[in-house]
């Protein structure tokens, strides 16, 4: 039988804290999503309520050669991400 | 309620979030892939790996390009997402497919039958 405990010990038990409440998740290819933590589990597969999905891309000018940072989101109601896309799990971050 | 006939995909399944994926079976929703292409479907069937299969799908490619599908399956490792619908409640799914596993492995009884885990007393 498994068993929860109220302690911290090892680094999933800090999102265990994190249930119930909103969550950023750094994402590979360059996404990033918020949305209220519903369940996870050892994998880092996700259940995410109230997602809003954020994809950034790099555009270059062909003239300019500058880059130019473009972020699509869109929301999604309640969405179950695979683990093998997380890179982070963070609270959610303010921008200052 | 179908449960794997294999005991490894039973005890992956229980001790993962897949086993809310299994209980979308019967159910329509958009799966999205790695590659940033989408399908949207009937869940036929998830296994403990998250493969999945569905049907009647309509599939969006990369590009943006729709066909039509009359069965899909979807290698788990290129899932990126699965949309949970509106109407599916998450816990009591998971709390059905776990019942189903345990009615699986507790088949015939306490003293009857092959047990699962011969050794352990409940």
């Amino acid at each position: 039988k498994q068993q929860t405990t109220n302690t911290v010990e090892e680094p999933l038990d800090l999102i265990r804290l994190s249930l119930d409440e909103r969550i950023y998740v750094k994402m590979r290819n360059d996404r990033e999503l918020r949305g209220r933590l519903h369940a996870y589990d050892q994998h880092l597969n996700m259940i995410l309520g109230d997602v809003e999905e954020t994809v950034t891309t790099i555009e270059i000018d062909e003239e300019t050669y500058e880059e130019i940072y473009k972020s699509t989101k869109r929301n999604i109601p309640m969405l179950f991400v695979r683990g093998d896309g997380v890179v982070l799990v963070a609270p959610p971050l303010r921008v200052g | 309620m179908e449960v794997s006939h294999s005991l490894k995909e039973r005890t992956i399944a229980e001790n993962s979030l897949v086993i809310l994926l299994q209980g979308l079976r019967g159910r329509v929703t958009t799966v999205e892939l790695r590659d940033e292409s989408a399908a949207a479907g009937r869940v036929t069937g998830v296994d403990a790996f998250m493969n999945v299969r569905l049907a009647e799908v309509t599939f969006t490619d990369r590009r943006g390009a729709m066909s039509h599908l009359d069965e899909l399956f979807v290698t788990g490792r290129n899932i990126r997402y699965v949309h949970i619908p509106d109407e599916v409640d998450i816990r009591a799914t998971i709390e059905e497919q776990l019942r189903a596993i345990h009615r699986v492995r507790y088949f015939g009884g306490r003293d009857k039958g092959r047990r699962e885990f011969p050794h352990t007393q409940h």
